[in-house]
């Protein structure tokens, strides 16, 4: 009885263990995509132009600038604000997207190579809601620096420092917290400063953009600014989301699986220990006939058996399987959280009765074809 | 009134094959106290489960209470063996994980009894002297007492014919004769008894020893 309820408690750990990491891993990788900040990012569009002589090729010309200009900004926010107020049925005529530009320029600092970034100071800090100041205060005024965690230490940065930006004195007023991104690898500058500094006035580099929230219509909005601005080309981060999301859910069906292919190998182990149980009970069975018992008393009895069984295996079954994630579910997906999952003991407890039910049906039904006469025979 | 006409019952084919009971023929009348005494492997035990239903002869008919129970579907036999007969057999046969009382009760709680039905287990230790070993499981009961829960639980559903395989079998003398002295008190109240033993001195104690020899009736002897 004691091995049936293990074996029970097996296959059920496998599934709830499979399960809750599955669970876990959705939640994980759901955490990570809001932390992902915008949800929309306009770059510049690069044409690609195959170029002939006769039947000769060339080789191949980007043609564009690799700047969007600043002034499609306005377009762009109302696209962005329009698409929005049209599937949430907004009137409000307020600003309602966060659009963030950023221009790169990468230069030399204290001799090290290293990527600058001219950004709206406001604008930034809302999409990067995970940004912490360690040093100093965030980027206010014109002529200041914030600077990444990492790109501080290896240039042994500190607040109050000044470095040269082509020509331009930039003071350090802030450094970053370390943010496991390429931020910690750059410089944060407000975007005139940079734009004066290298000659690029009304130009960006690309443009984040953060709409209201998850639900929002990205795609439409990726779609209308890739229509009507020339260009840029708009990327829905969704897009980003959806094809893990897809992952995830083939990784669901895998898991699934598995933890079905483990039951079934446990219902064999199970029907196995209860027929042997069986067995071995073949005398109290003449015992309990020879006192009057029917063939359906005796079934009763060992589905009875079965259900608690089922019910031992069950409780186990849930507890060591989400033991097994708390222990494999790191593995499988960094820095993931694994709890008990309430609406999962219902189901294991569930999944363990019917398997100990289906395994004891069948040692159950031989246990009552046994003649009494047999029985005693036996022996 | 138990009848048994020309039952034979063969086990195995062809080469294997083995006539345990050849064509036999007897007659209980209600009451009555048989024994059936006979070397070992001349069939008393299978004759003893064909009575009972415990087991099917091969051809012939055993008729209780004018009602043919040889060809009876299995449930309906349930139902005799909750009300007409009982057994006790050479070892108690009791489970090991029950108390006395438990055993006893087993019947009972097979046919559906509930409630009273404990005191009803208690008065019928007390028949067999063992009210004050109630609780006690049968690890912790001598072989005699053993039998005596074995018998109490026989009895519980009050049946009108006991069957007893070599009930004294494994006992020493003085136990013996006590459970036997059980036996022939029952018998006095009215319960039929079929006794299989060895032992020609208890088998005295029957109004009739039938003998068998190879699966035959060889003798009947009437000790009255």
């Amino acid at each position: 009885m004691l091995f049936a309820a293990l074996g029970v408690a097996i296959g059920t750990m496998t599934v709830v263990g499979v399960l809750t990491i599955a669970l876990a891993g959705q939640a994980r990788i759901y955490n990570e995509l809001e932390k992902y900040g915008a949800n929309l990012a306009v770059t510049p569009a690069i044409n690609n132009v195959d170029t002939h002589l006769g039947d000769l090729s060339m080789g191949t010309l980007a043609v564009g600038e690799n700047y969007i200009p600043q002034e499609t900004l306005p377009q762009i926010r109302q696209i962005a604000d329009g698409e929005i107020r049209e599937a949430r049925g907004i009137t409000d005529p307020g600003d309602i997207a966060t659009i963030a530009p950023e221009l790169y320029i990468n230069t030399t600092v204290k001799g090290s190579s290293v990527m600058v970034v001219g950004v709206e100071p406001d604008a930034e800090s809302k999409i990067k809601t995970w940004w912490n100041v360690q040093e100093g205060e965030y980027l206010e005024g014109t002529d200041r620096a914030l600077v990444g965690a990492v790109a501080a230490k290896l240039l042994t940065l500190n607040t109050g420092d000044a470095i040269d930006l082509n020509g331009s004195a930039i003071t350090v007023t802030g450094i970053l917290v370390e943010t496991g991104s390429n931020d910690d690898y750059q410089i944060f500058v407000p975007l005139e400063t940079l734009q004066r500094a290298y000659g690029k006035e009304g130009l960006v580099s690309s443009v984040n953009i953060r709409a209201l929230c998850n639900a929002c219509p990205v795609e439409i909005i990726a779609n209308a600014i890739n229509q009507n601005i020339t260009g840029v080309r708009a990327i829905a981060v969704k897009q980003v989301a959806e094809a893990e999301m897809g992952i995830m859910g083939r990784m669901n069906r895998f898991m699934w699986a598995l933890g079905g292919i483990t039951l079934v190998v446990g219902l064999f182990g199970v029907i196995n220990t209860m027929m042997s149980s069986v067995n071995e009970r073949i005398k109290d069975i003449g015992i309990m006939r020879a006192a009057g018992a029917s063939r359906n008393q005796i079934m009763r009895i060992f589905i009875y058996e079965a259900v608690i069984i089922g019910i031992m295996g069950g409780i186990f079954g849930y507890l060591a399987g989400t033991l097994l994630a708390y222990i494999v579910g790191p593995l499988v997906f960094e820095g993931i959280d694994i709890n008990f999952v309430l609406q999962y003991l219902p189901l294991s407890l569930a999944l363990a009765i019917l398997v100990a039910a289906i395994a004891a049906v069948y040692p159950a039904l031989r246990a009552t074809r046994i003649r009494v006469a047999d029985a005693f025979r036996s022996l | 009134m138990l009848e048994v006409n020309n039952v034979s019952k063969i086990y195995g084919e062809g080469s294997a094959r083995v006539i345990a009971l050849s064509e036999v023929s007897l007659r209980v009348n209600d009451g009555d106290f048989i024994a059936i005494m006979g070397p070992s492997g001349s069939g008393k035990t299978t004759l003893l489960n064909i009575i009972g239903g415990l087991d099917y002869p091969s051809s012939g008919e055993v008729i209780l209470d004018g009602k043919r129970i040889d060809n009876l579907a299995e449930n309906a036999l349930v139902d005799i063996r909750r009300g007409k007969v009982a057994y006790v057999f050479q070892q108690s046969h009791l489970l090991v994980s029950l108390t006395a009382l438990e055993n006893v009760l087993l019947p009972l709680i097979f046919c559906g009894a509930n409630g009273g039905s404990s005191q009803k287990g208690l008065d019928i230790l007390r028949k067999v002297g063992l009210e004050k070993r109630a609780g006690h499981k049968p690890s912790e009961l001598s072989g005699g007492e053993q039998q005596r829960v074995a018998i109490a639980r026989a009895l519980v559903n009050e049946p009108s014919l006991i069957l007893a395989d070599e009930p004294t079998g494994n006992m020493d003398r003085k136990t013996g004769a006590e459970i036997l002295l059980l036996f022939n008190q029952l018998n006095k109240e009215g319960h039929g008894i079929i006794m299989i033993t060895h032992d020609r001195e208890i088998a005295k104690q029957a109004k009739e020893i039938i003998v068998l020899q190879d699966g035959r009736i060889a003798g009947k002897i009437n000790s009255e």
